[in-house]
């Protein structure tokens, strides 16, 4: 087996471990894709329960907040990421004091996913019967009633199934801010492997990459599935 | 009964602005609704039916400051947000499309209405038991609103609508959706539910048929305006306007069986002393043998070319399209006594002359 791993891929054997090797490259991913989803996640569900919320026809009707979320929305949505990185530079110094390394790519993967997200979670709100909507107010509960337990809890499904969806952009875009000095996965694809002419390491690393998305996206069908009773 | 209203709409105006006109969907409306009623409103989808008892439990406000909207007594208008919210406890509403959480079993679909009832644990599961009970479908409790034939979730609907113990139900089509069996059982059901729990019932319909079947009261809304309203029995036997005729005929189908009926032979070739007529008649006046008594006294035959019976909250009304056949003089005669037997007589076509036709 180890025979195997050295003659068909020295390199990867070689950058295993270490600094800037495989195995932190797998967990600098990860780290970058955890953070990011959870705060990019929360940031963006709330924006996208607030762009339905104060939607022409949603609970909270209200033309100019609607308004000024969906130009925010757009704008972020609108700057190529790659460019976004370079962007938000003097904001990422100001919060967590650095721009290099998983840390200092967290900012502008958060302010890439946040808006993509949030319009995600519109699309799939906006999908709910608003009967069902209406038959709660008619119920005689209020805007948090609503949004936690008739909004959350029937778009669940479609949630966890856009989620998987944004994760898994979340894992491309920890890729390109890794080639701008984020590390993980991405940056040793490009680094180690494609500018040192070390194939085997740009394959493994796709491959790794090719394993988390595949896992992700395996536990969110199994698990919207088991919950989805349409 | 005692009269004692329990809605009270006055000058409701709900005027929807659009890029470039102004939809007036509902125009100027009165309407109170007494304690115990089962209040029909029936008109053509977009007539504003829906728009109206929205404003009951101001899911729609109206948009004119002269509007009052009065509940067991309490304005609404003027109720702050929580108070409004609790009112609207009081007022359940089943819906055209049922409206069930799909991600909720049926009795999670229940508990959601008691979400603010202040019941312990226990409680709720007793009080969901109970109204599934009540509606017949104790034995789906676990089952999902996907695996419930219409009828059944129409059933949900209204245990849910029904959870806080309201005073009234608006019945915003409910039945539209259901064929028609399973809206004669869910009408049985709200008939049921109005007797014994005494609950006022506001029942939306475009259907004349599910009016018919269940309403004390009914008014008739066209472009956003009420254009008739009053008893059933009244309403149905002398209805005033146009469209409640429309509406009438299309359970009694008299006018439109009339069409038919004029292209008969015998129709079309009365002779001298032959009339066509349309009769219509409430209640006792049904029971007397009017057609043996015209031939006893007037030698007049009477040829039933069509006939509607209904029996409306226990009266029966009647309709008939009859060719009457005699002596001239005495066919007139039998026309009187029809008339001071109270039978409305609509001549429609005689042997010598054609006549409009103008109930």
């Amino acid at each position: 087996m180890t025979d195997f791993f050295n003659q068909f891929m020295p390199n990867v054997v070689a950058n295993w471990t270490g600094d800037n090797g495989m195995v932190q490259g797998i967990w600098q991913t990860l780290y970058m894709t955890f953070w990011t989803t959870l705060i990019g996640g929360a940031i963006g569900l709330a924006l996208g329960i607030a762009l339905v919320v104060y939607d022409e026809n949603g609970i909270l009707s209200n033309r100019v907040v609607y308004s000024i979320l969906d130009k925010i929305v757009n704008v972020f949505r609108s700057i190529p990421f790659i460019i976004l990185l370079s962007v938000v530079f003097p904001i990422t110094q100001l919060l967590v004091g650095t721009t290099i390394g998983p840390k200092g790519a967290l900012v502008p993967l958060i302010i890439g996913a946040a808006p993509f997200y949030a319009r995600q979670v519109q699309n799939t709100l906006v999908q709910i019967d608003p009967g069902v909507i209406e038959s709660a107010e008619a119920l005689g509960y209020g805007p948090w009633t609503i949004i936690t337990q008739v909004y959350l809890r029937e778009g669940l499904p479609d949630l966890i199934r856009t989620s998987v969806l944004t994760i898994i952009s979340i894992i491309g875009l920890t890729a390109m801010a890794g080639a701008v000095g984020g590390g993980g996965l991405g940056y040793i694809a490009v680094s180690k492997g494609y500018q040192r002419y070390q194939n085997d390491i740009t394959i493994v690393a796709t491959l790794l990459i090719l394993v988390i998305v595949f896992i992700i996206q395996g536990i969110g069908d199994l698990w919207a599935r088991k919950i989805d009773h349409r | 009964m005692a009269y004692e209203p329990i809605i009270e709409l006055k000058n409701i105006n709900v005027t929807f602005k659009e890029a470039d006109r102004e939809v007036h969907a509902v125009d100027q409306v009165d309407l109170t609704v007494d304690k115990g009623d089962i209040f029909g409103i029936v008109g053509y989808s977009g007539a504003g039916k829906s728009t109206l008892v929205r404003v009951i439990n101001l899911l729609q406000r109206p948009t004119n400051k002269e509007a009052v909207v009065k509940v067991n007594g309490d304005e609404m208008l003027t109720l702050p947000a929580r108070q409004l919210r609790e009112k609207r406890r009081n007022i359940g509403m089943i819906f055209q499309h049922f409206n069930l959480m799909n991600s909720l079993t049926i009795a999670d679909n229940v508990n959601f209405a008691l979400k603010k009832s202040g019941l312990s644990k226990v409680e709720h599961t007793k009080r969901v038991a109970e109204l599934l009970d009540l509606v017949g479908l104790s034995d789906k409790s676990h089952d999902y609103p996907t695996q419930l034939s219409g009828g059944q979730k129409q059933r949900v609907g209204i245990a849910r609508a029904l959870a806080n113990r309201p005073d009234i139900l608006i019945s915003d089509e409910a039945t539209s959706a259901l064929d028609p069996k399973t809206t004669e059982s869910i009408l049985d059901l709200l008939a049921d539910l109005n007797r014994k729990l005494n609950l006022t019932i506001i029942l939306i319909t475009h259907e004349m048929d599910a009016v018919k079947q269940i309403c004390n009261r009914v008014a008739v809304m066209d472009d956003g305006r009420l254009i008739e309203e009053g008893e059933l029995l009244q309403v149905f036997s002398q209805p005033r306007a146009e469209l409640t005729k429309d509406f009438i005929d299309t359970t009694t189908h008299i006018e439109s069986s009339l069409a038919v009926v004029e292209k008969q032979d015998i129709v079309q070739h009365l002779k001298p002393g032959e009339v066509l007529v349309k009769l219509g008649y409430v209640g006792d006046t049904t029971d007397q043998p009017l057609i043996t008594a015209l031939y006893d006294k007037y030698k007049v035959s009477a040829n039933i070319l069509f006939g509607n019976l209904e029996i409306l909250q226990g009266t029966p009304v009647g309709n008939l399209l009859v060719v009457l056949s005699g002596e001239p003089k005495k066919t007139e005669q039998a026309l009187v006594f029809m008339q001071d037997n109270s039978v409305s007589v609509t001549v429609l076509k005689s042997g010598d002359k054609e006549v409009q036709s103008n109930d």
